[in-house]
């Protein structure tokens, strides 16, 4: 019997470091980033993939994305309460996709602003339905107590071109993009130290994936290129101060991507085999890329055959 | 001793199950062909063929645009040639996504489209000779969320799109000989049940529900689309022109739209 309580114990502890493994990094004076992990959205999902954080002022805080689950949202709350006593007064999402969106709840009393691009609200109403079903398939009981409330918290301050918040002596300028990496992205500028988070504009060491226009996102690049950045958060992967050799080979890709299924289509080459022909010559360089590629080429496509 | 470690393997055979069978998703179910066959085929037998195929990624990269082909190895001028094709995914909300007509000038069947899978599904290619016997083939795909996605865009933009075809022949062509064929029509598809902003319910269904194919006025192919047709319905389909003509599609959706697009194919 002892044994069997001895593995019962070992169980639960590896059950609860599990729960403290949640860490953020500070990378600048007052700019905190958790780092989620490389994993694809399907089943093996924990909820935590994408990059998250927050910026302390003197007044008090904005949380950028909140993560993939109600859980990762209270992780990363209880890492804020833990640093600082300050007040959460914005919760910003830099897009919709479920795994930067989810953990809003879990700031709800809190009562801060949410704030998002112009279209996120109907963007959320839209896929809600979608994401919170898949979302309990992917996560299980780890998303029960979402469930039960079944909602997307949606943003109650919009940015329609560019938006300033002020944490107190830390202005955040947040400004709007064209339909890119989605319809619905914006990016945060930390002007204190330069730092710029790119939300899923930027992907490090994870493939991109496209779920926009892969034409306004190229052009979005150039236009991040030109900003003023000591550092950058991206959505997935290590933040970085070589901003634009980050931004390059993420354009890099983009464009082979782009130039290898208009060549399939001129072609007359089908879907089917150029989901297993597209920018291939970049796969050694992005993890993830058989996954992520092809379900590239598989939105694109379609879309392209008609240009 | 013997029987404390009996337990001990049953403890974490217990938990290691409880742990998967809350992550496993739901595989493909082949619950559900007794009753999807009964609701379309009440009745009547259908025997495993071997000479169809279907076929498919085993995988989804998209619930949205799922690539899938259909062959037969049989002739269309054969006395026992299947005449028509009903191809059903037997998970999604309405389960039949296309039914084709198939005539001579055909040959065999070689035909590649996209279509939508809500779930795991099986898909089932249900085959009808002219005397009426049925014969089935399938395939089983992972997928989701292929009929009720986002529709992004502004209505009145998609409407005014709809209907532009493209037709296009693989060259040069050989007459005489197997040719493919690719034809794209530019429709959104609605499903009847993708969310609406407008009314806060869902957008009723606006989908391409016919499209015939015609070489000199001969026909070659009729098809019944569904909604568990893709968005912008893409075919690609061999077919013999015997000698120069006229490739003709003419299309209808479900409010009476009416589209038609012809290719001439010379020497």
């Amino acid at each position: 019997m002892t044994l069997i309580i001895r593995f019962i114990t070992l169980l639960l502890l590896s059950t609860s470091a599990l729960a403290d493994s949640f860490s953020v990094n500070e990378i600048a004076s007052g700019v905190y980033v958790h780092q989620g992990v490389h994993e694809d959205l399907s089943e093996g999902y924990h909820g935590d993939i994408s990059n998250i954080g927050f910026i302390v002022g003197k007044k008090g805080v904005a949380v950028i994305d909140t993560g993939g689950s109600l859980q990762t949202g209270k992780q990363l709350r209880a890492a804020i309460k833990n640093i600082t006593p300050l007040p959460i007064l914005y919760v910003i999402n830099t897009h919709i996709h479920p795994d930067h969106i989810l953990g809003n709840e879990a700031f709800v009393d809190d009562h801060p602003a949410f704030v998002g691009h112009t279209k996120l609200a109907n963007a959320m109403e839209l896929r809600k339905d979608a994401y919170l079903r898949l979302n309990k398939e992917w996560l299980g009981a780890d998303f029960a107590a979402s469930e039960q409330n079944n909602q997307v918290v949606k943003p109650t301050q919009t940015v329609e071109k560019t938006l300033k918040l002020d944490l107190g002596g830390r202005p955040l300028i947040l400004t709007a993009y064209v339909t890119a990496h989605t319809n619905t992205d914006i990016t945060v500028l930390d002007s204190k130290t330069a730092t710029l988070w790119t939300g899923d504009l930027l992907f490090i060491e994870r493939t991109p994936s496209v779920d926009g226009d892969i034409k306004g996102w190229l052009s979005v690049i150039d236009q991040l290129k030109s900003v003023d950045a000591k550092q950058v958060v991206p959505g997935h992967g290590t933040p970085t101060k070589d901003v634009k050799a980050a931004l390059d080979k993420e354009q890099q890709y983009l464009n082979i991507l782009l130039n290898d299924i208009r060549a399939s289509i001129k072609k007359g080459e089908m879907m089917e085999k150029t989901m297993d022909t597209a920018a291939t010559s970049e796969k050694s360089k992005w993890v993830l890329f058989d996954i992520v590629n092809r379900r590239n080429v598989n939105m694109l496509y379609p879309a392209l055959e008609w240009e | 001793m013997q029987k404390r470690s009996f337990i001990y393997q049953l403890l974490i055979v217990s938990v290691l199950l409880a742990c998967f069978s809350n992550r496993a998703a739901a595989e493909a179910s082949d619950k559900l062909w007794p009753v999807v066959k009964e609701a379309f085929f009440a009745k009547r037998t259908i025997a495993d063929a071997d000479f169809m195929k279907i076929t498919g990624p085993r995988r989804a990269e998209s619930g949205a645009q799922v690539p899938v082909t259909l062959t037969i190895d049989k002739s269309q001028t054969d006395a026992d040639a299947i005449k028509n094709v009903y191809v059903i995914v037997d998970a999604n909300p309405i389960p039949l996504a296309a039914t084709y007509h198939l005539h001579e000038a055909l040959g065999k069947l070689q035909l590649s489209t996209r279509i939508r899978l809500e779930t795991d599904s099986f898909i089932h290619v249900v085959g009808e000779t002219a005397d009426g016997k049925l014969y089935v083939a399938s395939t089983t795909i992972r997928a989701s969320g292929g009929c009720g996605g986002a529709v992004d865009g502004d209505d009145t933009a998609i409407r005014a799109a709809a209907g532009k075809i493209k037709l296009q022949v693989e060259s040069p062509v050989k007459f005489g000989d197997i040719t493919p064929a690719t034809f794209i029509i530019k429709h959104p598809m609605f499903t009847g049940l993708q969310r609406d902003l407008v009314s806060q319910g869902f957008k009723p269904a606006f989908y391409i529900n016919k499209v015939n194919f015609t070489y000199n006025q001969q026909p070659l192919m009729d098809v019944d689309f569904g909604v568990g047709t893709s968005e912008d319905p893409y075919l690609r389909f061999d077919f013999i022109p015997a000698k120069p003509g006229l490739l003709e599609a003419k299309a209808e959706d479900n409010e009476g739209g009416k589209f038609s697009h012809e290719l001439n194919i010379k020497n």
